[in-house]
């Protein structure tokens, strides 16, 4: 009897501050899509982190023809000097920092080099003696990148050293860049959407004073009288929450998943399965604020 | 049933205190007439008891308990066993007679089949049978006062504060009114009734309490409205101040 009667002054409230519920539901859910943006994004630099971190190497590019740097002064490497750089790799001052590497002749370069740009026309325009042969290290610690750096780089035959790390530092700073600043997003407007449901209540509270009172007067208890209008707030917000992950859901579907995979074929995009994993997050966050705030909204506006 | 002991009410500090030390005792199954100007302490008196107010110093007890120890989330518990009626009835306007009484039974977790079985039996004894089904602004004012006494009444409380209850209503009604709660009364429900209206106090002879700038100047057994006692000065002076009341009307007229 007493959940029915809860429901139907839920309804009640519902129906009756429709408008304002509406614009709960948007905000929240507007709000929550950043910050489950925010979170994609983290979960998309930790899988390109875990994907590439394995696969990418320091790279000591050995000298080809069209060299300029110092070390190549006596034009492309030699025999003697790879077989040279190949034996101090060997060496055990340098092969405790790294668990394997091997050399990618220029003809091996040049297959790469196709696979990686075969939609670009900068294929054509590119011949196998204008890359540059490597020996691609896979270091046991990324960090001690400095050590190889200093130990290569001023031998013959080696034109530059680098740490391919760095290439996608750049990438993860921006991503990062771009989580910090949806979260920015995501906190004005939860900061939004709190108000919002503040007023919402109060207003709820306002149109039903009668009600309340009466209810007051013949000894309801404090659950019954707030109860209704703080699910009223916590229906709003989850409503905003299913919507905000039904919308991550989609975006990683059919546009991670869909249009970028194709587009991007060697960078591992997070699934859409693993976006469900912030769904709940996001509902609990709803559900959390618009209780506390409704909470203490009715404190103060709500007399039991 | 209701006993107040040296109770003081100070609402704002340097103010004269609405309550003024009353000491006062009201027992069970008794009818009691509270009397006095406006701002005397009437509504003071009644808000003491359903604590909607705290006193500032003195005990009220209801029903044999402070009610300055009841936890606030016993509160509900200590308004279940008041009724209480206005003198602008409080009904929702878009429930009809019956929701309004069954309202009072939901939201303390009545079951549905005691509602259905109570409602009636009570909007019988406050004369509604078989207006169940109107609403509120299809009813007379006396009409709505009794569904405001039903919904009151529903839950069985041992006390029925009721202020001004008879307050917008014309005379005949008033009594029928009078009628209701006297035999709400006589069924063992403690009536406390802040009123201003003479001619029901003069006629039902109960015991009058009057308040005057929140002291209690009288506490008389089957009483009227006004004391026959006379207090001289005092008498003179509201004597005097209605007769220039009236001079200034007929004056008006003509």
């Amino acid at each position: 009897m007493r959940l029915l009667f809860i429901l139907g002054e839920i309804g009640s409230g519902l129906r009756r501050n429709l408008s304002m519920v509406i614009s709960v539901v948007l905000v929240t859910f507007v709000s929550l899509t950043f910050v489950g943006a925010a979170g994609m994004l983290q979960m998309q630099i930790n899988q390109m982190k875990g994907y590439w971190y394995d696969k990418v190497q320091v790279a000591v590019f050995l000298c080809n023809d069209g060299s300029t740097a110092v070390g190549c002064a006596s034009g492309p490497a030699t025999k003697e000097q790879q077989a040279n750089l190949q034996a101090m790799l060997e060496s055990p001052a340098v092969k405790q920092y790294i668990n394997d590497f091997q050399f990618e002749s220029q003809a091996e370069a040049y297959t790469h080099f196709k696979e990686q740009f075969s939609n670009s026309p900068i294929v054509d325009s590119v011949s196998e003696d204008q890359l540059p042969a490597s020996f691609r290290i896979n270091m046991k610690n990324p960090e001690k990148y400095q050590i190889i750096s200093e130990t290569f780089s001023s031998q013959p035959g080696v034109e530059t050293v680098s740490d391919q790390r760095q290439v996608l530092e750049r990438i993860f700073s921006w991503m990062n860049g771009a989580s910090v600043a949806a979260m920015g997003v995501a906190v004005v407007m939860i900061f939004c959407a709190v108000l919002l449901i503040t007023t919402t209540i109060r207003l709820s509270a306002f149109s039903r004073r009668r009600e309340t009172g009466i209810m007051r007067l013949v000894g309801a208890s404090k659950t019954v009288i707030q109860l209704p209008f703080i699910l009223e707030g916590v229906i709003a917000a989850v409503v905003g929450a299913v919507l905000a992950s039904v919308t991550l859901w989609l975006m990683a579907h059919f546009w991670l998943n869909g249009d970028l995979s194709t587009q991007f074929l060697n960078t591992p995009f997070i699934s859409s399965t693993q976006v469900l994993v912030i769904a709940p997050v996001l509902i609990a966050l709803g559900a959390g604020l618009a209780g506390i705030s409704s909470l203490l909204t009715l404190r103060r506006y709500l007399k039991v | 049933m209701i006993r107040f002991e040296n109770v003081t009410k100070v609402y704002e500090q340097n103010a004269r205190p609405a309550l003024d030390s009353v000491s006062l005792e009201i027992n069970r199954g008794e009818f009691t007439f509270l009397v006095g100007a406006s701002g005397s302490g009437k509504s003071t008196f009644l808000r003491l008891i359903l604590k909607e107010d705290k006193a500032s110093s003195g005990s009220v007890y209801v029903a044999g308990q402070n009610v300055a120890n009841i936890s606030s989330w016993r509160v509900p518990k200590l308004r279940r066993g008041i009724g209480v009626v206005f003198q602008d009835f409080r009904l929702l306007p878009q429930k009809n007679v019956f929701a309004n009484v069954a309202f009072a039974m939901q939201v303390i977790g009545k079951s549905r089949s005691i509602i259905r079985e109570t409602v009636p039996e009570v909007l019988k004894t406050v004369g509604l049978e078989g207006k169940e089904r109107r609403m509120p602004h299809e009813l007379s004012g006396g009409e709505q006062q009794r569904v405001a006494i039903a919904r009151a009444v529903v839950n069985r409380p041992g006390i029925l504060l009721a202020d001004e209850p008879t307050g917008n209503l014309d005379p005949i009604t008033s009594m029928g009114i009078m009628g209701v709660l006297d035999k709400i009364n006589q069924n063992g429900t403690t009536v406390v009734m802040a009123t201003h209206d003479d001619d029901i106090v003069n006629e039902m002879r109960r015991r009058v309490v009057e308040l005057k700038n929140g002291k209690v100047i009288r506490d008389e057994a089957k009483a009227l409205y006004t004391s026959m006692i006379p207090v001289v000065g005092e008498s003179r002076r509201l004597r005097d101040a209605s007769g220039e009341e009236l001079n200034r009307a007929q004056g008006a007229q003509l």
